[in-house]
């Protein structure tokens, strides 16, 4: 598993908190909408986690609002993932 | 993640910007819709946008996203006491309001009642007076089904799909619609005179939807205000997540200047 995965997974649960009832470990292919559910607003903290994490070189949130709702709500762990690898090694 | 007591209440607040663009300091403050919506549809719709020339503060209404739900307190007074509180503790001088929907109504009282905090106001969709709002017939049910039936569907299937989300966003209905004051706070709100729009000398952008059942509600405002813009965007009345981008650069054009 790769680093940025463990720690946005870290991230997800840590969000989820005492509602997380997910039974299988967080891939890459794991979607934020239809297996994690993840709230509007837990997004929100989502992404201010990765902000305290990454710093101005990760935009998540300017990311983000280039997307349709249905696109968000499509997404995919990985597909965060590799948008934080894609900063990270493009900076 | 950020909380303030203001007003007895706890808030979530959370702040973007400023970005590398950023030459003016007004910070601009933006408040959401009622009862389905929170800080996330400006947070990921149009804030970003607004964020990169400036400062922008955002929170959840009392009751809605990670914000106390309190029982009482839905009028637009007393969330313009709560946005007036949230200015006070977080800013200095005058600032940029921005609402949707409740939010602008919010955003407006607060510009009347407290004239000496405001420099610009940003409605979108401002449904004056509320019954104006098609919505406000399912409200006025206090039935979470009803509500969300007359939601539309792209933004009823964010809400209801999947178990723990839909659990999580009928539980947070239920609670407004039936244990809050809010039904009531809101059938009791009363229209804004046109010579009270008018002494409002502050610009002004309003941006409606040509679907909407608001759309009206534009052309009055703009005759009121002594300094008002209107847009018309397509689309109907939740432009703050269905006209995210457009919404975020008429706004960031309109405080620029």
């Amino acid at each position: 598993m790769s680093d940025t995965l463990q720690t946005v997974g870290r991230m997800i649960q840590e969000v989820i908190g005492d509602d997380w009832d997910l039974d299988q470990p967080i891939t890459m292919e794991t979607s934020f909408g239809d297996d994690l559910e993840l709230e509007s607003i837990e997004f929100v903290s989502l992404a201010e986690a990765l902000k305290d994490e990454y710093g101005a070189e990760v935009d998540f949130v300017g990311w983000l609002s280039t997307k349709e709702l249905d696109e968000i709500i499509k997404l995919k762990v990985g597909d965060v993932v590799e948008f934080i690898d894609l900063c990270r090694s493009s900076s | 993640m950020s909380f303030l007591e203001l007003n007895q209440v706890r808030f979530h607040v959370q702040e973007l910007g400023p970005g590398a663009e950023s030459g003016e300091s007004t910070p601009a403050f933006m408040a959401h819709g009622l009862l389905v919506d929170n800080l996330a549809s400006w947070y990921f719709g149009a804030a970003p946008r607004v964020a990169r020339d400036r400062r922008v503060v955002l929170y959840d209404l009392r009751g809605h996203g990670r914000s106390e739900a309190v029982p009482t307190g839905y009028d637009v007074a007393t969330g313009a006491t709560d946005l007036a509180a949230l200015v006070d503790a977080t800013s200095e001088g005058p600032v940029h309001l921005i609402g949707h929907s409740y939010g602008a109504l919010v955003a407006l009282r607060c510009a009347l009642d407290h004239p000496h905090l405001v420099r610009s106001l940003g409605l979108v969709e401002a449904p004056l007076p509320p019954s104006r709002l098609e919505e406000m017939r399912s409200i006025a049910t206090s039935d979470p089904k009803k509500l969300l039936a007359a939601l539309p569907e792209g933004l009823r299937g964010a809400l209801l799909s999947g178990r723990r989300r839909a659990a999580r966003a009928r539980k947070s209905l239920e609670f407004l619609l039936r244990e809050s004051s809010l039904v009531a706070d809101l059938a009791a709100e009363e229209d804004v005179a046109d010579d009270q729009l008018a002494r409002l000398d502050v610009p002004v952008q309003l941006i409606y939807g040509e679907r909407s059942s608001c759309r009206p509600v534009g052309d009055r405002l703009l005759a009121a205000f002594p300094q008002a813009r209107l847009e018309v965007l397509d689309g109907g009345h939740y432009l703050s997540v269905e006209r995210s981008a457009e919404v975020g650069e008429i706004l960031a054009g309109f405080l620029h200047g």
